[in-house]
């Protein structure tokens, strides 16, 4: 029930048509869990490996994105291309996906309002990633968050 | 093959043996420990012809796991739903599955060792109903199986729809006059009376009191020293100490080395005459 508080939208307007990769652009791209670094004590001792000492997992300042290319879309290549471990609920009758865990850092972990979220330019997009359609010079970040820290 | 001396003991040791194993199998996942009581338990059953349902289960718990846990840092592939298939979560799986396979090779163990007599005999007691009622329905099915061999045997008809139906009323009407006479030979005895005493040639001699306290004394050891941690996701990681393995395979192996020395034993003194 949680998760929804977090960042899903469930419930989505009809999508619009796929547009093919036209033209490629560059964009920000970061994964960061560096808020847990201060807590460590809140998840447990095993997953402390898997934090990295500087709290980034990923970072790309110059990261090749295409035309119509969802937040979600650049996540998931980017997770297979490097190898970082991910997974996710997949709605497609929604055109809807819920990043459940990132680099074995699982929604929860951190306590019941953990979990994995993102934002665009430093604003929280009120919808699903998978919905999120980037554009040129965007800075995208994915962000552990816990508890009602929200930025 | 060795006579299995270890049955002989008193109820009570066999019993704390059986919850000791049983739950050691359940909570230590430790790799080692897992391999060191399935041998345990398969030898002590010379169960060398393992069933085919538990490899059944074998199989399909170990490939059920990392199809739907997709933690773990070792990443092997991408399922076709896009989440990854890792290392880990299928030792989980193979673990978890070893665990099943034990518990159920302990308790056949146990359903040969610990008789229905022996388990009324430790809870009757304590809890009389419960236990006329576990024994009871423990007898049942076999009750039945050989009931259904007898009538069998009787070849009711040649046609087999009206063979299953007679089967079927015969056995019910077997059935319903013998629980009536159940009922009414328990009576007759004295079901449910006050300060009634139940027949039991079980005594409590020395050698069941040594093997009880060292049972009591190696679990002890185990569940204070915990020292077998394992964790299998996210990362594969354990601790190890021999001194524990030992124990450990001391406790399991505990009827199998009763029986061995009991054998060399007889052996010898025979030699002598």
């Amino acid at each position: 029930m949680k998760k929804i508080i977090l960042l899903i939208t469930l419930f989505l307007v009809a999508c619009s048509s796929q547009e093919e990769p036209v033209s490629n652009f560059e964009v920000t791209f970061l994964i960061k869990c560096d808020t847990l670094l201060g807590n460590l004590d809140k998840i447990d001792e095993i997953k402390h490996s898997l934090i990295p000492d500087n709290g980034i997992i990923y970072e790309n300042y110059a990261l090749e994105a295409y035309e119509g290319e969802s937040v979600f879309d650049i996540l998931l290549r980017v997770t297979r291309d490097n190898k970082i471990h991910m997974e996710y609920v997949d709605t497609p009758i929604y055109n809807s996906a819920y990043i459940e865990g990132i680099n074995n850092l699982y929604e929860f972990d951190a306590g019941n309002l953990s979990g994995w979220t993102y934002r665009v330019n430093d604003v929280f997009p009120n919808y699903g990633c998978s919905q999120y359609k980037v554009q040129a010079g965007d800075i995208v970040e994915w962000i552990y968050v816990y508890d009602k820290m929200l930025f | 093959m060795i006579r299995c001396y270890f049955s002989d003991y008193h109820p009570i040791v066999l019993f704390i043996y059986f919850i000791s194993v049983i739950s050691f199998a359940i909570f230590l996942m430790h790799p080692v420990c897992l391999l060191i009581s399935i041998s345990a338990a398969i030898s002590y059953l010379a169960l060398l012809r393992i069933k085919k349902y538990m490899l059944a289960i074998f199989l399909i718990i170990s490939i059920i796991n990392p199809l739907f846990n997709h933690a773990g840092v070792t990443i092997l592939f991408y399922l076709p739903t896009g989440n990854p298939f890792t290392l880990e979560s299928l030792l989980y799986g193979i673990a978890t599955s070893f665990m099943i396979i034990t518990v159920i090779a302990w308790f056949c163990c146990y359903n040969k060792v610990v008789t229905s007599d022996k388990l009324l005999y430790l809870f009757g007691k304590l809890l009389p109903q419960l236990s006329l009622i576990i024994s009871m329905v423990l007898r049942l099915i076999p009750l039945y199986k050989i009931r259904f061999n007898k009538i069998m045997h009787a070849n009711p008809s040649d046609n087999a729809f009206k063979t299953a139906a007679l089967v079927v009323s015969i056995m019910v009407t077997w059935s319903m006059e013998t629980a009536i006479d159940t009922a009414d030979s328990m009576k007759a005895r004295g079901y449910g009376l006050p300060n009634r005493t139940t027949f039991s040639n079980y005594k409590l001699t020395t050698r069941d009191i040594v093997v009880s306290i060292g049972l009591v004394v190696m679990s002890g050891y185990l569940i204070c020293s915990n020292k077998l941690a394992v964790t299998y996701i996210p990362i594969f990681n354990y601790t190890q100490s021999l001194p524990d393995f030992i124990i450990y395979t001391i406790l399991c192996y505990t009827p199998i080395i009763l029986s061995i020395m009991e054998e060399l034993k007889w052996k010898y003194l025979i030699s002598k005459i």
